[in-house]
């Protein structure tokens, strides 16, 4: 796939303040990427200044046609930025009605007026607003809004489509709408996204590739299951909501990896960190097993007797918490909890494969900042 | 007594405005001309000054946006007193020989509604999120189009701006009457507007005329106010007003 955008060493400050500083990111051409992070992680100027909405203090971005931001004359800008479009969290429509909001851009670039009818009309049948063409903007609901917003974006046919949190502030029922109407058109297009968000649940069913934001730098990108399995550090776990992160320390180099103490228990995982460090260890609940206290089948490297010390039912799933040594969570389908008569007090075994624990090193946090 | 002689001095202007008297209507007419040109030439210098402060930064705005602002509080025998300075036979422009003409009278209105006019359409578009100039500049328009679609979308406050500007200068009489002299010519109004008119009136105590040019200057400036409530409150005529206003803005904005 061929490079859309290249972010080379990118910085940029407000105010004498720092507030990014991306080494380097790419963006392939046709994929969805998605930018997480908490609020203030410089997601959105990251995007502005891919956008060429904004000049970056230093740095470097290269576009998809080679030329390169820190060479360009205003007149490459005006072309490029031509080519991208943008839908932020307002839907800032224009106060007109839904017609002439669709239209804005294709005026602005000068398409006759019998093509501009003709986009238009397709770009409202896309979104189901037809009947609601000559509507003044202010008589739309937020969902309706948003619409109109995604669309006035996507009928200028861009090659980069940039999100900045499109989604937040919706009811459920229009977000997974506005995800679905998202997700068809740019795969349908095969535009190149940037999609924002402070949530990363909400993008996972769209996202390719996942770069995660702290702080105004770039701390981790990859494929988004990999990124939730292996996050790169405590911070990134803990952005994640990542469970069962616990501290331990490498008691001994082992065949596999290592043995590490955890609480009062020795766990095995698949590490390269020597013997007597400090880390960070992450335990998925969704590979934790539960067996009766005296089973001995199944190949888990890790099995450590148990005591059930809640169960909490979130509808067909149940949240277990127990204590073997640390304390760790598990999931477990209701009708094998009603099986296994889960409930507190009860004895049993968990287990959990070596590589399903995922080693971090021990970070300035921990330390106690 | 008193008020007997102000209720008949009131009936008997509206007499006069009914029976059209010639004098009353060239001064008024000379005052309309006059002030519609001065708030014209501070449209075309102020909306784009104020969006120039408004939406761009560059060395010196702060300093801009400070001026203006206190323009906005300008007394006009002040600004008489300065177009006066400028105008007269020996100051730096006198070589244009305005001094005493409407010319001159133009110049210190435009003085005067140009800071009241920039100012409001500054303040009238810094109001506005700046996402959403991102928002129109990601759509494709440049410095220009923007501004452009900033400037319509807040239309009624410009509408604003452009009364306030017509007001202030409507309603001035110490720098008219410094720079304009209050002269009639052959008979015809030369540089006399209602104010300065309606101040020669008085110290002539001519009550009943004074109050008829009060009574006309006072109507201008409610039909002005009553314009604007309509345009912002959306009643049928408010709408149409709207909508010619959009028509111009489309207008700039379409190619």
């Amino acid at each position: 796939m061929r490079t859309a955008f290249l972010v080379e060493e990118l910085e940029h400050r407000y105010d004498g303040r720092t507030v990014l500083r991306v080494e380097r990111l790419e963006v392939r051409e046709g994929e969805v990427l998605a930018v997480v992070g908490p609020n203030g992680a410089g997601k959105s100027t990251l995007l502005r200044l891919m956008a060429l909405l904004e000049e970056p203090t230093r740095g470097e971005v290269v576009f998809w046609d080679g030329s390169r931001l820190s060479a360009m004359t205003r007149r490459d800008k005006r072309r490029l930025s031509r080519e991208m479009a943008m839908v932020f969290q307002e839907p800032f429509l224009l106060n007109r009605d839904v017609w002439q909001n669709l239209e804005y851009g294709l005026k602005l670039r000068g398409v006759p007026r019998p093509e501009r009818a003709r986009k238009v009309e397709a770009m409202l049948r896309t979104l189901g607003l037809e009947p609601l063409a000559r509507r003044h903007v202010s008589s739309l609901s937020g969902g309706e809004a948003r619409k109109v917003s995604l669309g006035r974006a996507m009928v200028l046919e861009p090659r980069v489509l940039f999100l900045d949190e499109p989604l937040t502030n919706l009811d459920l029922p229009s977000r997974r709408e506005l995800l679905g109407l998202i997700s068809d058109m740019v795969r349908e297009r095969g535009i190149t996204a940037v999609y924002v968000s402070h949530d990363h649940h909400e993008v996972l069913e769209i996202a390719d590739r996942l770069a995660v934001m702290l702080g105004g730098e770039l701390v981790q990108e990859g494929k988004p299951d990999e990124v939730f399995r292996r996050p790169a550090s405590e911070e990134v776990a803990a952005f994640l909501g990542a469970e069962n992160l616990l501290e331990g320390r490498v008691v001994r180099r082992t065949e596999e990896g290592a043995a590490i103490l955890v609480g009062e228990a020795v766990i095995h995982a698949v590490t390269d960190i020597p013997e007597g460090e400090m880390v960070k260890v992450m335990i998925h609940p969704e590979e934790v097993v539960l067996l009766p206290p005296e089973s001995s089948s199944g190949s888990a490297r890790n099995r450590l007797p148990a005591r059930v010390l809640e169960v909490r039912e979130t509808g067909p799933v149940a949240r277990v918490r127990l204590d073997c040594g640390f304390p760790l969570a598990a999931l477990v389908t209701s009708t094998s909890r009603k099986d296994m008569g889960l409930e507190p007090g009860v004895s049993l075994r968990v287990a959990f494969k070596a590589t399903s624990v995922h080693v971090m090193p021990y970070s300035s946090r921990s330390r106690g900042e | 007594m008193a008020v007997g002689e102000i209720w008949q001095g009131l009936v008997e202007a509206c007499k006069l405005i009914a029976r059209l008297d010639p004098y009353v209507v060239k001064v008024t007419l000379f005052t309309l001309y006059v002030c519609a040109l001065a708030t014209m030439a501070g449209m075309v210098l102020g909306i784009p000054m104020g969006s120039l402060l408004a939406l761009h930064r560059f060395p010196g705005r702060k300093f801009l946006v400070t001026l203006v602002n206190a323009g906005m509080g300008l007394p006009p025998v002040v600004v008489g007193l300065f177009v006066y300075l400028l105008l007269k036979r020996r100051g730096p422009l006198g070589f244009l020989g305005w001094l005493y003409t409407p010319k001159a009278i133009l110049l210190a209105q435009v003085v005067l509604a140009l800071p009241l006019i920039a100012a409001i359409t500054m303040a009238a578009l810094q109001d506005v999120d700046p996402r959403m100039v991102l928002q129109i500049r990601s759509l494709g328009a440049g410095r220009v189009r923007t501004a452009l679609t900033l400037l319509r979308e807040r239309r009624l406050s410009l509408l604003a701006a452009v009364i306030a500007g017509f007001g202030g200068v409507i309603s001035e009489v110490g720098a008219a009457m410094m720079v304009g002299g209050n002269l009639m010519l052959r008979g015809e109004p030369y540089t006399r507007t209602l104010t300065t008119a309606l101040v020669l009136e008085v110290n002539r105590g001519e009550s009943v005329r004074a109050i008829a040019l009060g009574l006309i200057l006072l109507g201008i400036t409610l039909l002005l106010v009553w314009g604007l409530t309509l345009a912002q409150q959306g009643s049928v005529v408010g709408r149409a007003l709207r909508a010619s206003l959009s028509r111009l803005g489309s207008w700039k904005e379409g190619r």
